[in-house]
């Protein structure tokens, strides 16, 4: 598993054209995919707006990246990196920060590979 | 000695803060919490905290303003989460300093600072999200960004935690060479 993050409009999706080679068509839209979409997919962006969709749902994520590591290991997730602002007043939109930093830290940990985007700049911040 | 560890919401800060302090051996451990519990909410993350912390031997002390009268026990390793609590309660609450709220959260690390033998301070990035706050709020994030440069200047090790993954920005230890002299190293 790679994780790429980054803040919005970094390049984190051209990065993953240019540097795993991936083609638009081979890359899933997390805003519209569905749970299973991501045991089937080579690469899923906006991976905090599927964790969105799924907290929306009331979907226990506990078990995702164990799941993930059976049923899909090569998986590319591309988020955005949330979390570096005031903490919101919503209930709801302060849940959904939180569960996007928990999840992308268990992410981050069973990944192989974490690569930061800033201004179209990948750094790899682990390389195991 | 000081460590900054900061990070965004879910990074993982307080787990590494922990490392961070249980690193440093057999030492009595404190920790300062400054989360005012005023709802189910934050006393759930209050919950959270305390179960993490089960088993690590610390000592925990209340602090939601006037940290400088904070005491602890003399070469201690202290943990002190968070200044974005810390901040808000300073700004807001009764008691708080209100204006003075930079100096009251620098005087009280420098008291603690003083006493104990470590001391690693978790913060908070809450700088980049572009919403345009109303007055109190975006006083809120200068008096925070300025503690945390402020902090970050005297400490000795600057860590940012990104989804569990520490970034050593800044990392200024004494170390023994074989001479037996102590030498600065900056990384």
């Amino acid at each position: 598993m790679q994780l790429i993050i980054g803040g919005a409009f970094q390049g984190k999706k051209e990065y993953v054209k240019t540097m795993q080679g991936f083609e638009e068509k081979e890359m899933t839209d997390g805003a519209d995919a569905s749970y299973e979409d991501i045991f089937s997919c080579g690469c899923l962006y906006h991976f905090h707006e599927w964790i969105r969709a799924r907290l929306l749902e009331g979907r226990d994520l506990d078990d995702l990246e164990k799941e993930l590591s059976v049923r899909n290991p090569d998986i590319v997730l591309v988020s955005n990196e949330l979390g570096y602002g005031v903490v919101p007043v919503d209930a709801f939109d302060r849940k959904y920060r939180e569960a996007v930093g928990r999840i992308c830290t268990r992410m981050a940990a069973a990944a192989k590979r974490v690569v930061r985007v800033t201004c179209g700049i990948g750094t790899v911040i682990k390389d195991a | 000695m000081i460590t900054l560890v900061t990070g965004g919401s879910g990074s993982g800060k307080s787990a590494y803060a922990e490392d961070v302090l249980t690193g440093f051996g057999s030492c009595e451990r404190i920790y300062i919490a400054t989360m005012y519990p005023f709802d189910e909410e934050s006393k759930k993350r209050v919950e959270r905290h305390r179960r993490m912390r089960a088993e690590k031997n610390f000592t925990t002390i209340e602090c939601y303003t006037g940290l400088k009268h904070v005491q602890v026990p003399k070469g201690a390793c202290v943990l002190l989460e968070c200044m974005s609590n810390l901040t808000a309660n300073e700004m807001f609450q009764e008691d708080g300093a209100k204006e003075r709220t930079v100096e009251a959260v620098l005087e009280g690390i420098e008291a603690l600072d003083a006493q104990a033998a470590e001391l690693v301070i978790v913060t908070n990035e809450i700088f980049s999200d572009g919403i345009e706050y109303e007055e109190e709020t975006r006083r809120y994030q200068k008096y925070l960004g300025e503690i945390n440069r402020e902090t970050a200047r005297r400490a000795c090790q600057v860590t940012e935690v990104v989804y569990g993954i520490p970034l050593t920005y800044k990392n200024r230890t004494e170390k023994t060479d074989r001479t037996g002299e102590i030498s600065d190293e900056t990384e």
